[in-house]
């Protein structure tokens, strides 16, 4: 027979919860490996048994012959390249006018003062919006499909990179100042950098929805593109075509992301 | 004052007795008395616009709402998972469901006819098809009109994919994109394809009846059906037969009166009434009496929309060919 201990709840009291360390590189990538696995089986079991109908979500399995069956005819690359072209030009081209205009509008208060008006209404404009008046300006060739990723990514980024502008420590600036910094010392030397993070960020995120507008673009006048195989798809009743396509711009879009991060970590070594 | 309460409480009573005694004798007719219909302002839906304004289906126990949709894909899937009872689809649409193995509707008839009114459209300096070697063809994708180019250009020993750049160009924009020179040429339909046929710069190179499928069994690139939820149909006979009954003679009423037809159909079309009695005319509407012979395993609409679904096959559109009779249900024709 075992003692019980003179004093309640002083040798017998369970220990504390150890606080558990963040889950290592390795079991993180298994878990997440795990987890793959184990949804994509359940989704292919579904299918196969009945429980979903193909035409509302097809097997895993089904969308891997497509993609298959494409990279027979040739097709599937195609369609990649053309998007991420579209999405990179329009994207670049938003890019290097919203920084510099963002900077810019971040340090005056009076440029702000006059563009907000036009922001305000630029912004709540979805890429769809610009179809009908991308067509009159820029015709159905590829400029047109530039646009609409320009106009639907544009707007966004000069507020992100407003928003980075303005979040500068004005200590900074003003010790920049004293030290007898002139304007463009100032913005080059001391706003630039201290917002270069965030704008960074902001930018990563712009990349994503730059991605949504290709849909947009290429609903009128493409015959190729991711948007295009998605809709394309969509008009045969071909689910499999068009969940292959949703899963070519998530992975386009993580390899781009990739690309990046590699940038982003050469750009801001000093952060290091 | 009192005469005249008693009169409208006299009127009130005889309305009541009347109503009651005759709604039994409706609602016994139709197993349910409100159906929903999935339309468009293309012409294969007139009948039905024109049945709704002229108390047509009512007359048949049947209360029809018209659910608008932009596209046939998107009406078509509405109608598969039973958000609509009935809609009015182009063929392409219907086969392309039809090849993904749904087998939620049936095609219960073959309503019109419009070869004249679709067709390719080009610049003055194109006189036949092989002058389209080399140029931009402006096309909506996964339409008749695609079916059409892909069609005709095979005839004339064309690579759809090498010889001609096709874009894929909505009916809708092809006036404005011919017009500004952005395309050599676009096949389109009606109302487009009437605008743009009344432009001095422009030429009517072709229309349907070009199709090959057509000079074989008078059958447009993609001939409009009339198609029900298979869920429907099943458990409502009578219904589905009601709204055909309605539905032919709408079509009956707009052959026989177009003028008054196309006062009616502005509403639903926005088009100016000279517009609208011309698409009228160019519309041939295939009667109740021709739909059990069109739509049997043998008849020639059954015949023509299989050789229709080949063709998408042997041109990559679809991977399989459906076999059609499957899904038509003549027997639900009144």
């Amino acid at each position: 027979m075992r003692a019980e201990p003179a004093v309640r709840g002083a040798s017998s009291a369970p220990p504390l919860p150890r606080r558990r360390g963040p889950i290592a590189g390795a079991s993180k990538l298994i878990i997440s490996l795990v987890s793959c696995i184990l949804i994509i089986a359940v989704w292919e079991g579904a299918v196969r048994f009945g429980f979903i109908q193909p035409l509302f979500l097809p097997a895993p399995s089904q969308i891997v012959n497509r993609a298959m069956l494409m990279l027979e005819q040739g097709t599937l690359f195609g369609h990649v390249i053309a998007s991420t072209w579209r999405v990179m030009v329009g994207f670049v081209l938003a890019s290097c006018v919203a920084i510099p205009l963002g900077i810019f509008l971040g340090t005056s208060a009076l440029s702000r003062a006059i563009f907000d008006p036009v922001l305000s209404f630029l912004r709540p404009l979805p890429s769809m919006s610009w179809i009908p008046l991308s067509l009159l300006w820029f015709g159905i060739g590829e400029s047109q499909k530039y646009s609409i990723v320009f106009m639907g990514s544009f707007a966004p980024s000069l507020l992100y990179v407003m928003e980075a502008t303005k979040g500068v420590d004005p200590l900074l600036v003003k010790a920049a100042q004293n030290l007898g910094a002139k304007q463009k010392d100032v913005m080059l030397e001391v706003i630039l950098p201290a917002s270069l993070p965030q704008i960074i960020s902001g930018l990563k995120v712009m990349l994503g929805i730059a991605w949504t507008c290709v849909i947009s673009a290429e609903l009128v006048a493409a015959r190729e593109g991711l948007g295009f195989l998605i809709m394309n798809g969509k008009e045969y009743f071909q689910t499999d075509t068009v969940v292959l396509g949703m899963v070519l711009i998530s992975l386009t879009v993580m390899a781009t992301d990739i690309v990046f991060r590699a940038l982003e970590r050469r750009i801001l070594k000093w952060k290091d | 004052m009192n005469v005249f309460r008693r009169t409208v409480l006299a009127g009130l009573a005889a309305t009541a007795l009347f109503g009651g005694c005759m709604w039994p004798a409706v609602a016994a007719e139709v197993e349910v008395s409100k159906v929903s219909y999935g339309g468009s302002p293309w012409l294969s839906h007139y009948p039905v616009w024109v049945g709704i304004k002229k108390g047509l289906f009512a007359q048949h126990g049947l209360e029809v709402q018209w659910q608008s949709f932009s596209t046939g894909s998107a009406r078509m899937s509405s109608l598969a998972i039973g958000e609509i009872d009935f809609g009015g689809t182009g063929s392409i649409s219907a086969i392309a469901l039809m090849a993904s193995g749904a087998k939620a509707f049936y095609v219960i008839a073959a309503p019109d006819s419009y070869a004249t009114v679709e067709g390719i459209i080009t610049t003055p300096d194109i006189n036949s098809v092989a002058d389209l070697k080399g140029k931009k063809l402006g096309v909506p994708f996964a339409t008749s009109s695609h079916v059409l180019a892909l069609d005709v250009l095979e005839q004339a020993g064309l690579d759809p994919n090498k010889d001609v750049t096709l874009i894929n160009l909505p009916s809708s924009d092809a006036p404005s994109a011919l017009m500004a020179k952005q395309v050599d040429a676009v096949t389109t339909w009606t109302p487009a394809f009437n605008s743009l046929k009344a432009q001095p710069n422009t030429k009517v190179l072709l229309d349907a009846r070009e199709f090959s499928l057509y000079k074989q069994f008078k059958l447009g690139p993609g001939p409009d059906l009339l198609v029900v939820n298979q869920s429907f149909a099943d458990k409502n006979p009578k219904s589905t037969t009601a709204f055909l009954q309605g539905y032919f003679e709408a079509s009956q009423f707009i052959k026989d009166n177009p003028d008054e037809a196309a006062k009616i159909l502005m509403e639903l079309t926005q088009l100016p009434m000279d517009e609208q009695s011309n698409v009228l005319k160019d519309i041939e509407w295939i009667g109740l009496a021709d739909q059990q012979k069109m739509l049997s395993p043998d008849g020639t609409f059954t015949k023509g929309l299989q050789s229709l679904a080949d063709f998408l096959v042997r041109h990559k559109q679809i991977d399989t060919a459906p076999r059609i009779d499957q899904w038509v249900k003549a027997e639900l024709l009144p």
